[in-house]
């Protein structure tokens, strides 16, 4: 009866803690910065913006309405971004966050990885203002590019 | 186990429930670390563990069988409010129980279905069949991912609350059969008829080769 409780507790351990372990892991004994929710907030902007723009693009007559309101929501975010990585607030400082220390140990790429959101979600812009739904679909790309390019170097790797 | 003992599960129920057991943190603790690569993998093989399930749902052992299991409304009442003469001359799972189970399948496989889907190719992972919907599509299937895990939790919660219910206040370990297939007949006479090892083996391999072709040849 001993070894069968004993197998039933630790059967029941293990479901309790995949139950628990919806908690995010942060280690940090400081409060969160509100800055990472803010930028985080600001991406999570981006990418629903982004992919409302694509949904629109799919559809037969896209509403360059929306799809210019969203790129204005693109280019307003991008130039937030600057202000959004104060050091001591990426994941390896122990907060509940994917941004990797190189953005401080590589400031200049990250400065030039950020001016090249920018500057492309400023043509993305203008080409949705123009009107053209054809012309912005090609611009989809190099936008994504740009969001990517940061992803792949200065964020948490989730291949 | 006594000379009485009398068979419940066969091997691969049991094979299944405990793989599922290992299987679910491990999804979890993927998709939260960032190892989408392996999250999908997993995701493939509890699509064949699912697959398998349901095959084995109607063409099984007697106490896997959908059929022996999922009962009327009027049962689970019966049994919730007291009236629990058919557990003590039956096998497998209660009325109640029945549909914890089919809960739990239904939800891991709407997890696997959505997850096929999910993900964004500039923004991460994307799951081997996202190229065949929309943005928005993509969109709201992986927000139902994420919110599908938290309903998975809960029915976990819910599970392993009823088992320790069972332990604690009715004196029944239900875990020791799920390793051994065996508990003690009681009143019970009869155990679970098993079909051929041939027929688990051609299921298994039904379930296998759907997660396989979607893998290799969505890639």
């Amino acid at each position: 009866m001993a070894i069968r409780n004993t197998g039933l507790a630790a059967a029941a351990l293990i479901a309790l803690t995949a139950c628990g372990s919806n908690d995010e892991a942060a280690s940090s004994d400081s409060p969160e910065p509100a800055v990472i929710g803010e930028r985080q907030d600001n991406f999570e902007q981006i990418g629903d913006a982004f992919r409302v723009i694509r949904g629109e693009l799919e559809n037969d007559a896209p509403d360059m309405a929306v799809i210019s309101a969203n790129a204005e929501i693109i280019n307003a975010n991008a130039m937030k971004i600057e202000g959004h990585f104060p050091a001591g607030t990426g994941m390896d400082d122990g907060f509940d966050s994917e941004a990797l220390a190189t953005i401080w140990e590589r400031p200049e790429e990250f400065a030039a990885a950020h001016e090249r959101l920018v500057s492309a979600s400023e043509a993305f812009l203008a080409t949705a203002n123009a009107g053209d739904s054809a012309a912005v679909a090609e611009g989809v790309p190099e936008l994504g590019a740009a969001c990517k390019n940061c992803h792949d170097t200065f964020r948490l790797d989730d291949e | 186990m006594t000379s009485d003992a009398v068979k419940v599960w066969d091997g691969w129920i049991r094979l299944f429930h405990w793989a599922i057991v290992l299987i679910i943190p491990a999804m979890w603790w993927t998709a939260e670390n960032g190892e989408m690569t392996w999250h999908m993998r997993l995701g493939m093989v509890l699509m064949a563990l699912l697959l398998f399930r349901i095959l084995w749902g109607f063409v099984g052992s007697t106490t896997a069988r959908f059929g022996s299991f999922v009962a009327g409304p009027g049962a689970v009442l019966s049994y919730l409010t007291g009236n629990r003469r058919e557990e003590a001359e039956g096998i497998g799972h209660n009325p109640a129980g029945g549909w914890s189970v089919l809960a739990l399948l239904l939800v891991m496989l709407a997890q696997v279905g959505l997850g096929l889907f999910s993900g964004d190719p500039y923004d991460g992972a994307t799951g081997p069949l996202n190229h065949m919907v929309g943005a928005m599509t993509a969109g709201w299937m992986t927000d139902w991912h994420e919110i599908g895990f938290n309903v998975l939790l809960g029915l976990i919660g819910l599970h392993v609350a009823a088992i320790l219910f069972y332990v604690f206040v009715k004196r029944e370990n239900l875990v020791t059969p799920m390793v051994t297939g065996k508990r003690k007949g009681g009143a019970v006479v009869d155990g679970m008829e098993s079909p051929s090892v041939t027929r688990g083996i051609v299921c298994l391999a039904i379930a296998t080769v759907i997660p396989l072709w979607i893998w290799f040849g969505a890639g």
